[in-house]
């Protein structure tokens, strides 16, 4: 059993509390849209999630457990993160950046088992990378370095992804692309917890949406039931219509009519 | 596969570089013995004429070279994989300023003269006082680290500059200020037996931050969720820094740019993967120093050719060529 | 109080100026050169010419450096005798008739010597016997005792004589003190080991004032002693670090002698008893015995 929980986060810049008494519980399976206007405190939740930041109140356990109290190695085989425009400083090879994914199941010293190979294989071949293994990272365009850093997350089949905005900047094909992929990964028994802009995307491909507004949690729940109008209009102060439903479903905004 | 045996080939030639740059140190000085005498100086009583030179003067030399540039390249190394930036080198982060500006105090107050373990250990104080100021002013993020160093870097120049000024003699001051500039000469064993083991400590150090160097190609968030806590690597690149280099600098002076320039030419061999990069870089450092000593005996001038000054004059042209190809790549 | 101090030195110089201004303008009578009656001596080398040939009621000030080196050549020289720092404002000053300096002096010294109508002596510096003599005959000429001067020659002259008589043995020594050059051929530090009757290897050296020498070369050279400078300045310098070299401490562990650096930089007739200092501490090395 994988579940997240976070209990009551709360972390403030100065006065302002950028995320406010947060509470989630998440489980495998799922596939959790983070939603939310710019400086809602998405990125700031996901960090802390991740446990890379601590929360000023409240906590976050994985099974159950504090993330304190796991240890960073054990802590990054089970889960991964994929931050805003991850990129790549050195022009190393997809092969290796993908194989740096591996990096918390190593022995203390040496290099990669050759069992390890193969999944890097795998891994090249799940996200159609194989062709450009040897590339420098630093030449792939946009599309194919977010596959690559994806395939980096994933190499090392962690319980638990977390990923900013995995879609920003991707062209409607690439980025149709990965939601897919996050998808799948999600239904193949992991939690994927990612934080979207696309509302289309998140309608069409997530099992779970969690929506936040300055900071506190708006909504929290499956898809179908929770992205509403209502909701989107309370977000994003913006009205639209959620038509069409599973493959098809879209969220479309309605043209401010006070304007031309 | 192909890359990894790349990367083993590139280590192995540089070592077979090194190995014959040493050879070559040990037949060059200003007394030329020819490599027969040299060998029958070996096998002679001791002692004779060609043996007290190799064994008292030019190999306590070489060897030195040899520490005092893997050091300094094994430095550059660790600090470019660190801060991602490729002028990275161990005097951006205050740490050779620092060792300087420590041994100039023990050289000024005279303590190098009632005991010979001073100037090093002054070095070393030096170099790991300036090493906690960068790390604590340091705190949070790269740039402000390259900052801090670089504001630690002035306020030691500013202090070395005081020292030059109020020294007691015009003699004095020339003392200090060719001894910043870097020189081997004259260096005996006694010189290798106080730098060696904080070298060798410090080469520990930064060998052990390789892992998470090479997690730091993906940038610090990405790093960190992998398991590297950045604060440890932090403290192990900059301690072992300030003990490898800080100790380099008090028994060699001033010797700038081996530690930019080694990685450089190293990378491309290895795949660009940091860890990678360490150990040749290390080789490559000590060849290069090595070359530059047998230079500076070898160019025929009027007063001798200092060690810094030579590393200085090859290391800049390098410095454009870097610039004029970062502007080519760049977008 | 510090700009009280300030006015009082302007408003002092420029009455000094105002006093010279008004002295040089009055003819000096013809004859007989008058004995200059305030001497002022800019240069560490002429001041201890200068404190030894002329009456201190005479000397207007020496060089503050010359304090050291005045009580190593005679403890008690330069006592009573102001000390200048050769700035523009001590010349205005002490408004000297006679000012002594080295020949390598600032263009700014001869104006400052017309302003105040000072003859200015430049003396060269003396690097042999033969330059001693006649840098003592120069100086005892401008002060005005050339008595004085050929007495401490003709002292010296008598110890070099007797120094030729009953020489050390041809010991081969260079003066090395760790640094990078050893003093050749055409240096005083030269001339003092040959009147002693040593040799000195820095004389075969192609450059005729310091030549590049290290410690391969000393090792190949095996002189039986080293010569060591003593600076009076008594501060640390890197030349301890390196002398103290391994190789050196072990090869030359009593063989070092130590000389006071002042003495050899000043050629003086004080020089022939260095000379003679040299020689005694020569006959006392213990055999050599290399071993290889």
């Amino acid at each position: 059993m994988t579940f997240l929980d976070a209990h009551d986060i709360t972390v403030r810049r100065g006065s302002k509390a950028i995320v406010d008494g947060v509470s989630l519980h998440c489980a495998r399976g799922a596939f959790v849209a983070v939603i939310g206007a710019n400086g809602a405190g998405k990125s700031t939740l996901l960090s802390v999630l991740t446990g890379l930041l601590k929360p000023d109140e409240g906590q976050v356990t994985l099974d159950s457990r504090p993330l304190a109290a796991i240890g960073a190695r054990d802590l990054a085989r089970r889960r991964a993160y994929l931050p805003q425009n991850p990129r790549a400083e050195w022009p190393i090879s997809v092969e290796r950046l993908v194989t740096l994914g591996l990096l918390p199941h190593l022995p203390a010293f040496g290099n990669l088992p050759a069992l390890f190979t193969p999944r890097v294989v795998r891994a090249l071949e799940a996200h159609d990378l194989l062709d450009r293994r040897e590339q420098p990272a630093t030449t792939l365009s946009g599309g194919e370095l977010a596959r690559a850093m994806l395939a980096r997350a994933l190499v090392g089949d962690p319980d638990i992804l977390i990923a900013d905005e995995p879609t920003a900047g991707l062209d409607p094909r690439h980025a149709l692309d990965c939601a897919v992929r996050l998808r799948a990964y999600a239904l193949s028994g992991k939690l994927v917890i990612a934080a979207l802009h696309d509302l289309t995307l998140a309608a069409r491909y997530a099992t779970h949406v969690a929506a936040l507004e300055q900071g506190r949690l708006a909504a929290f729940g499956p898809i179908e039931t929770v992205l509403t109008p209502a909701l989107i209009r309370r977000v994003f102060e913006v009205d639209a219509c959620v038509g069409g439903e599973g493959r098809n479903t879209y969220v479309d905004f309605a043209s401010d009519a006070s304007r031309p | 596969m192909g890359l990894l045996s790349r990367a083993a080939l590139t280590t192995a030639g540089a070592f077979a570089a090194l190995i014959l740059l040493f050879l070559l140190s040990l037949l060059t000085g200003r007394v030329w013995l020819p490599p027969a005498q040299l060998i029958h100086g070996l096998a002679a009583p001791k002692p004779n004429l060609a043996w007290l030179i190799l064994s008292e003067l030019r190999m306590p030399r070489a060897v030195l070279a040899g520490l005092v540039g893997a050091a300094l390249g094994l430095s550059g190394a660790v600090l470019q994989g660190l801060l991602r930036n490729p002028l990275a080198e161990p005097g951006l982060l205050g740490v050779s300023g620092g060792a300087a500006l420590g041994a100039v105090i023990a050289l000024y107050f005279g303590l190098s003269a009632h005991f010979a373990l001073a100037l090093p250990l002054m070095g070393l104080i030096g170099a790991l006082g300036a090493c906690a100021l960068t790390l604590s002013f340091g705190q949070g993020g790269t740039l402000t680290l390259i900052l801090a160093g670089s504001a630690v870097s002035a306020l030691s120049g500013a202090l070395l500059a005081l020292a030059l000024n109020l020294a007691p003699s015009p003699y004095a001051a020339y003392e200090i200020t060719t001894w910043l500039l870097g020189s081997l000469a004259d260096r005996s064993w006694d010189h290798v037996m106080l730098a060696a083991p904080f070298i060798l400590v410090g080469w520990v150090l930064l060998a052990m931050t390789s892992r998470a160097l090479d997690a730091l190609t993906l940038g610090e968030a990405q790093a960190e969720s992998l398991g590297v806590n950045l604060n440890r690597v932090r403290l192990l690149a900059l301690v072992g820094t300030a003990l490898s280099v800080g100790a380099a600098t008090s028994v060699a002076g001033s010797i700038g740019f081996i530690g930019l320039v080694a990685p450089h030419l190293v990378r491309p061999f290895v795949g660009y993967r940091p860890s990678k990069l360490l150990l040749p870089s290390a080789v490559l450092g000590a060849a290069l120093l090595l070359f530059a000593d047998i230079a500076t005996r070898i160019i025929p001038t009027q007063s001798e050719m200092k060690l810094g000054v030579l590393t200085s004059l090859i290391g800049t042209p390098f410095f454009f060529w870097l610039v004029v190809r970062l502007r080519r790549t760049a977008p | 109080m510090i700009a009280a101090g300030r006015l009082l030195t302007i408003g002092a110089v420029l009455a000094a100026m105002a006093t010279n201004v008004a002295a040089s303008a009055q003819p000096r009578p013809a004859g007989a050169p008058a004995k200059p009656m305030r001497i002022m001596s800019m240069n560490i080398c002429t001041d201890l010419l200068v404190l030894q040939l002329a009456p201190k009621s005479r000397i207007a000030s020496v060089s503050y450096l010359a304090h050291d080196a005045a009580n190593t050549v005679e403890p008690g020289l330069d006592k009573g005798v102001a000390a200048n720092h050769g700035a523009a404002e001590d010349v205005l000053l002490e408004s000297p008739d006679l000012i002594l300096t080295g020949s390598f002096s600032p263009p700014a010294t001869q104006r400052l010597a017309r302003q105040v109508g000072a003859r200015l002596v430049l003396v060269d510096q003396a690097e042999n016997f033969e330059q001693i003599r006649a840098v003592t005959r120069q100086i005892g000429q401008a002060v005005g005792e050339p008595g004085r001067a050929e007495a401490l020659i003709a002292r010296m002259d008598a110890k070099l004589a007797q120094l030729k008589a009953s020489a050390a043995p041809p010991i081969r020594v260079v003066a090395w003190d760790g640094g990078k050059t050893v003093p050749g051929k055409g240096t005083l530090t030269n001339a003092i080991i040959e009147a002693a009757g040593a040799v000195n290897i820095g004389a075969t050296l192609p450059d005729a004032t310091y030549g590049r020498y290290d410690l391969e070369e000393l090792i190949r050279d095996r002189p039986a002693a080293l010569l060591q400078g003593i600076s009076s300045w008594g501060g640390p310098s890197l030349q301890d670090d390196s002398s103290a070299n391994r190789v050196v401490r072990t090869l030359y562990r009593g063989r070092r002698i130590t000389y006071p650096e002042m003495l050899y930089g000043c050629g003086l007739p004080q020089s022939a008893d260095a000379a003679i200092v040299l020689r005694d501490a020569l006959r006392r090395l213990p055999k050599q015995g290399w071993a290889y």
